[in-house]
């Protein structure tokens, strides 16, 4: 039995203010910030990732439980700046130019900022060099590509082409998904990885940079 | 090389076989002796029609011998004709296979004849004035005499209104050989003020013309009489461009990767249209001669490939095509085999993907030639494309629901063919489904899936999330012991092994409920932003017309149980048949249509929903079904 049982029960159900509540509790009686982040929030997302990619969970689920665990994390923002806990690496993510497509991308976003990563998105249409010039700016540890067009796909060999140009392809993997996107298409246009759903990206971004 | 079956050869002493050779399908069947040809075929998955299931009593299982046959029996007379009687016609389930036999038995209902339910006729409900016109005319001989020219002397006789007329220089060569056949009277087959032919008189009756909907799955082909507006014949067949991409984005994709890929997808409709033209013509007893007149219109990806013109551009954001306006060309300019003087018409377009095929389904409605109703009108397919409006403002969308809805990325889904289950209803504790051809169920198609999802959340197997549950009150229910868990996640057999036509259960996996879940989401959410933009309220909304395949089939209530619609009366929601192909039908059977297709073109408000923010919160909302009974 998890010690933060209640907090994870309310951001599996999504109930945002029993989940807050039960936050400033925990703070308050002088929990260690770190293993509740871990223990009460990033492995619920986990497990709220791992039921997505099944279909027992849904994108309106999965979007009140990330938007739960949002407001947590604004009581835990103040240990964020001192230090008490360590951010898992910096992603930069964006539709692919010609592509509008919003919703997995953001579904992608906000799993991986569940799980403890910094997010920089671009948003949707986005042209190689914008992610080129961002990613020199922020020096993200992945790059995450999203195409919902079997006709916008062409853009993310491009993306990653122009990220060579630029010097910085060896500095950043890049992962890429979207509908019509598979893993084998991801290796021949020497991406780092592929994931098939907002709940698979978190273990492959971690499991690209090393991290349990 | 296709691998036939083995069969062993008999030994002796043993039962004897026969050979059935079953048209047109042209099976080989191996046949104990003594069995009839109605247990042959049911043994071998050939369907066949029957009510009593061999009993000899409905005379449905007629079959055509072609082999040398018995004498009929008495059971037998009671159904058959004489003439019947004479062409060889016997009941499957009453004649013994005692020889090799060769059958002709019906055709079983293909995909072809499926959407031919969907033809509607042209009734005389407007004032008919086709594009195309034939107009009898009196050669003065005096004329003749005095060397005026011959289109003079044409000119002439058509009065002042012609003054102005022109003709081809094909036509102008002709002109002399057919004046020399029709002498003083003939008929001028005229597009406007220009003239296309010079025919004999009694030709004033014959005014034919082609009306083809391009469909990215479907061709249809109608052959319509310019006099009257009747339907003389419709032909439909698959889209031959299917292989190279089932829906229009991997087709744009194939064009994009291939340097010939235009041109191989122009050519490959352009020889599905003829070969659909040769097949209208043939059992009119007409020849490609007699056709002036011809109509297209469809998506515009494929109105593009239609005309040749390169697609790229509606592949990728901001989607724009070359043409949206409705041109009037040479038939033979596009590859079509008609009369070298014949004009083609294709419909006026939006946007990159409202296309002619919608603009024909808005004329099809009605809905711009009132302005007291506001009208909803959706044509549902892989993308659905929404009106919503009258006269004074009409608004357009068109909503990415995805292929659920024609059963595709369903795990036993399938288009609406033959043991396609196309309705599900629950009465008694038990599911009721019917399917397509009445044989055992293969799979779900769109508005099969739509009722299943509509009972199941009804009796509680479906919960408002979409979630597939199994809660520990209901197990006495027996309709919950068709839920299974599979590693966790549950699964709805539809149909188990012994019910299905495979042998197989057909399941509605969790995945399934969420692809239908995501398509009905992407349609709601199309009709919110319309009716928000328009300002209305949903009660402003007086009818709901639903065209295209989908919307002919599904069941208005069960659409409205999963939320695919707002919560409106049910009785509003009317099906309009195959809307886009009347729709275009009556462009080219009156110039006010075609005149009304293209200033809809320019006066309907497309709104792109990529582009709207608002868009993916109103998806997100209706993810969920529905919480109000219906």
């Amino acid at each position: 039995m998890n010690d933060f049982q209640v907090v994870v029960d309310a951001v599996h159900k999504g109930d945002i203010k029993t989940a807050v509540a039960e936050t400033q509790k925990a703070l308050d009686k002088g929990a260690d910030v770190q293993e509740f982040l871990d223990k009460a929030l990033i492995a619920t997302m986990d497990d709220v990732g791992e039921n997505f990619s099944k279909g027992i969970t849904f994108v309106p689920q999965m979007l009140r439980s990330a938007k739960t665990m949002q407001e947590c994390m604004k009581l835990l923002a103040s240990s964020f700046q001192e230090g008490a806990v360590k951010s898992k690496g910096k992603v930069l993510i964006g539709t692919v130019k010609g592509d509008l497509h919003d919703i997995g991308k953001n579904l992608v976003a906000m799993m991986l900022e569940g799980a403890g990563f910094i997010i920089t998105d671009l948003g949707v249409d986005v042209h190689p060099d914008k992610f080129v010039h961002k990613a020199q700016e922020i020096e993200p540890d992945i790059i995450a590509m999203s195409a919902l067009l079997s006709t916008t796909m062409p853009s993310m060999p491009l993306t990653i082409e122009a990220l060579e140009k630029a010097g910085i392809r060896d500095k950043v993997k890049v992962i890429i998904g979207g509908a019509p996107v598979t893993g084998k298409y991801a290796k021949e246009i020497k991406a780092d990885s592929y994931g098939s759903d907002a709940g698979a990206s978190v273990n492959l971004a971690k499991s690209l940079l090393g991290l349990s | 090389m296709v691998k036939r079956t083995q069969y062993p050869r008999p030994a002796k002493g043993r039962t004897k076989y026969f050979k059935l050779n079953v048209l047109p399908n042209n099976l080989w069947l191996n046949i104990p002796a003594g069995d009839t040809v109605f247990d042959a075929l049911k043994n071998h998955d050939v369907d066949l029609k029957s009510e009593c299931n061999g009993l000899g009593k409905c005379g449905k299982c007629k079959v055509r011998i072609l082999s040398s046959i018995e004498e009929i029996s008495q059971d037998e007379r009671n159904f058959i004709s004489q003439e019947e009687i004479d062409q060889g016609v016997r009941l499957a389930c009453r004649t013994p296979v005692t020889s090799k036999m060769v059958i002709q038995i019906e055709e079983s209902p293909s995909d072809s004849e499926y959407f031919q339910i969907l033809q509607t006729s042209n009734t005389s409900l407007f004032q008919l004035d086709p594009l195309i016109h034939k107009q009898h005319v009196f050669l003065t001989p005096q004329f003749a005499n005095k060397g005026a020219a011959t289109l003079d002397r044409i000119k002439l006789a058509m009065g002042p209104d012609y003054d102005d007329l022109t003709a081809s220089l094909g036509c102008l060569a002709s002109l002399p050989e057919k004046l020399k056949q029709t002498e003083t009277q003939g008929v001028a087959v005229l597009h406007e003020k220009s003239l296309l032919d010079w025919q004999n008189w009694e030709k004033l009756g014959h005014n034919y013309g082609l009306v083809f909907d391009l469909g990215t799955t479907t061709l249809v082909g109608k052959l319509i009489n310019l006099l009257d507006g009747t339907d003389i014949g419709v032909k439909s067949q698959l889209n031959s461009q299917i292989r190279h991409g089932t829906n229009v984005i991997s087709r744009l994709q194939y064009v994009k990767d291939n340097a010939a890929g235009l041109d191989t997808m122009h050519d490959i409709l352009i020889e599905n249209l003829n070969d659909i033209t040769r097949g209208l013509l043939e059992a009119a007893e007409l020849s490609t001669n007699d056709i002036f007149a011809v109509i297209a219109g469809g998506n515009t990806t494929m109105q593009h490939f239609f005309l040749k013109l390169p697609p790229d551009g509606i592949a990728e954001a901001p989607f724009a095509p070359i043409l949206t306006d409705g041109i009037q060309v040479k038939a033979v300019e596009v590859g079509l085999d008609l009369h070298p003087e014949a004009q083609l018409f294709t419909m006026p377009m939006k946007s990159g993907y409202i296309g002619g095929d919608l603009i024909g389904t808005i004329l099809a409605s009605g809905a711009v030639e009132q302005e007291d109703e506001i009208i909803l009108g959706l044509d549902i397919g892989t993308n659905a494309e929404i009106f919503l409006g009258n006269r004074k403002r009409m608004l357009t969308c068109s909503a990415a629901a995805g292929p659920a809805l024609e059963g595709a990325r369903i795990s036993h889904g399938m288009i609406a063919t033959a043991g396609a289950i196309e309705s599900v209803r629950y009465a008694n504790g038990k599911l009721h489904y019917r399917d397509i051809s009445n044989i055992k169920p293969k799979g779900l198609c769109g508005s099969g899936l739509v009722d299943l999802v509509a009972v199941l959340l009804k009796i509680g197997v479906i919960n408002k999330e979409g979630l597939i549950v199994h809660p520990k009150e209901n197990r006495k229910k027996k309709i919950f012991s068709r839920v299974i868990d599979h590693d966790g996640v549950n699964s709805f057999i539809v149909a188990t092994a012994q019910e299905s036509y495979h042998n197989k259960p057909i399941y509605l996996t969790q995945k399934d409920v969420r692809e239908l879940q995501l398509a009905k989401a992407a349609i709601a959410a199309g009709i919110e932003i319309l009716i928000s933009d328009y300002g209305i309220r949903l009660e402003d909304i007086s009818r709901i017309y639903l065209a295209g395949a989908l919307g002919n089939y599904v069941n208005p209530l069960s659409a409205l149980q999963i939320g695919l619609f707002p919560p409106v009366n049910p009785d509003i929601i009317v099906p309009l048949g195959n809307a886009a192909s009347y729709g275009t039908s009556m462009a080219l059977l009156s110039k006010y249509y075609w005149q009304l297709a293209n200033e809809l073109g320019d006066s309907l408000e497309h709104i792109e929903l990529s582009s709207r923010l608002d868009f993916n919160d109103y998806f997100i909302e209706f993810l969920d079904f529905p919480s109000s009974n219906f």
